[in-house]
C-alpha cells in the first residue's frame, strides 16, 4: 500500500487509538492480551482502510472493525495465561484522583462487566460510548427494539452480579 | 444511580489513562501477520484441498509401479474416468465457491453478517470434505474389488458367489465407514474447537432476535 495512505492511516489511528484501547479493555484481562488484541485490531483496520470511503466518521468505522475483531475474528493468544492484573499495568492512576470508595465500586463494576458474554460486552461498550440504539443495532446487525430489550436485560444481569 | 451511568462517568474520564501508542510503535504493527480466525480457516481449506489433490493424483505421477498397476486395473474403465472427471469438476466448483465466499467476508459488515459469512464459508469447506468422505465410502468396495481382481492373489474375488461377494462388499464398506467416521470425528473436533467462540456468539445474537 502507498506511503501517503499509510501515513494518513497511522495519523488517524494515533489520534483515535482510545477506541481500540477501550475495546481491548473490555475483552482482555491482562497487559499482554491487551497488546495482542490491539495489534490484531490495527491489522484489521489497516487491511480495511483502502475501502474506507470517508462517508462515515473514522471513529464510527473503528467501532465496527474493533468490535468485530474482538468478538469474531480474534483468536485468544496463548499469552493470556499471564495473570498480571490489567488495571495496575495499563492505567496510570494518579494519587490525587484516587477515591477509594468510588474506585472500589468501579472495580466491582468492571469485574461484573467482565463476567458478561461477548455480545453483552459489545452492547455495554457501545452504550458507554454514548451510541444511540440505531447505531447499536446497525453495528450488531440486530433490530433497534431488540437492542433496547437486550440492553435492559444486560443492566438487570449486571445488577444481579453485583447484588447476588 | 444506574450502575452503567457510574461506569460511563469513569469510562469518559479513562481516555487519558491508556498508554498511548506512538506512530513509531504503530508502523511495525502494520507489517505483522494477522492471526484471525478467517486466515486460519483459509489455510485449513487450502491444506485440505492440497491434501486431497495429493492423495488423488500425486502417486499416479511419481510412482511408475503405481502408474502401471493403475493402468492395468482401470484399463478402459469408463466408470472410473467418469468419477475422475466428476472430481475435477467438483474441485473447480469448490475453489470457485470458496473464493466467492471468502470475498464476502468483510470486517466492516455488521457483527451478525460477518459471523454469518464466516460460518457460510466454513460450511462450504465442510461440504467438500463430506463429499470426499462419501465418495471414499461409496468407491472403496468397488476399487478394492477391482484391485484384488487384477492382482490375482490367493484370494480370488472373481470366483466369489453372489452372497460371498455381498459379504465382501459389506465388510469393506463397514471398515471404510469406521475409518471415515474416525476421520470425520477428528475433523469436527478441530473445527469445533476453532469455531467454538464464534458459534456461541452467533447463537447469542440469534437468540436476541427471537
Amino acid at each position: 500500500m502507498s506511503k501517503p495512505l499509510e501515513q494518513n492511516f497511522v495519523e488517524l489511528l494515533e489520534q483515535h487509538q482510545n477506541i481500540v484501547h477501550k475495546v481491548c479493555r473490555l475483552y482482555t484481562n491482562n497487559y499482554d492480551a491487551h497488546n495482542d488484541l490491539f495489534q490484531e485490531i490495527t491489522i484489521q483496520l489497516w487491511k480495511a482502510f483502502p475501502k474506507f470511503r470517508g462517508d462515515s466518521k473514522f471513529s464510527t468505522w473503528m467501532y465496527r472493525v474493533g468490535l468485530n475483531t474482538a468478538i469474531t475474528l480474534y483468536r485468544k493468544s496463548k499469552r493470556t495465561i499471564n495473570t498480571q492484573q490489567f488495571d495496575t499495568v495499563q492505567f496510570k492512576i494518579s494519587a490525587e484522583e484516587y477515591d477509594s470508595t468510588e474506585e472500589e465500586q468501579l472495580k466491582l463494576l468492571y469485574k461484573a462487566v467482565h463476567q458478561l458474554n461477548d455480545i453483552e460486552k459489545a452492547l455495554v461498550f457501545l452504550y458507554l460510548e454514548d451510541k444511540n440504539y440505531r447505531e447499536i443495532s446497525e453495528t450488531m446487525g440486530i433490530t433497534e427494539v431488540n437492542a433496547r430489550v437486550k440492553m435492559n436485560r444486560v443492566k438487570t444481569k449486571l445488577r444481579t452480579i453485583l447484588n447476588p | 444511580m444506574d450502575e452503567l451511568e457510574l461506569l460511563k462517568k469513569d469510562w469518559v474520564k479513562s481516555d487519558d489513562k491508556f498508554e498511548k501508542k506512538s506512530a513509531s510503535q504503530i508502523y511495525p504493527m502494520l507489517l505483522k501477520k494477522s492471526s484471525s480466525i478467517v486466515k486460519t480457516l483459509f489455510y485449513i481449506s487450502i491444506a485440505e484441498l492440497v491434501f486431497i489433490l495429493f492423495c488423488n493424483f500425486i502417486p499416479f505421477f511419481v510412482s511408475e509401479d503405481y502408474k502401471n498397476q493403475f493402468n492395468e486395473t482401470y484399463n478402459n474403465g469408463t466408470f472410473h474416468y467418469i468419477i475422475l472427471g466428476l472430481s475435477y469438476v467438483v474441485i473447480v466448483i469448490f475453489i470457485y465457491l470458496l473464493y466467492k465466499s471468502y470475498k464476502t467476508i468483510s470486517v466492516v459488515d455488521s457483527t451478525k453478517q460477518l459471523m454469518k459469512n464466516i460460518l457460510k464459508t466454513r460450511k462450504i469447506i465442510k461440504y467438500y470434505v463430506v463429499y470426499n468422505l462419501f465418495m471414499i465410502v461409496v468407491m472403496a468396495p468397488y476399487y478394492t474389488y477391482l484391485s484384488l481382481k487384477t492382482k490375482r492373489t490367493e484370494f480370488d474375488v472373481s470366483a466369489l458367489s453372489t452372497i460371498e461377494l455381498s459379504k465382501f462388499i459389506g465388510v469393506v464398506t463397514l471398515l471404510t465407514l469406521i475409518t471415515v467416521g474416525i476421520v470425520y470425528a477428528f475433523y469436527s473436533l478441530i473445527y469445533g474447537i476453532l469455531l467454538k467462540r464464534l458459534n456461541r456468539n452467533y447463537k447469542e445474537l440469534k437468540k436476541i432476535e427471537i
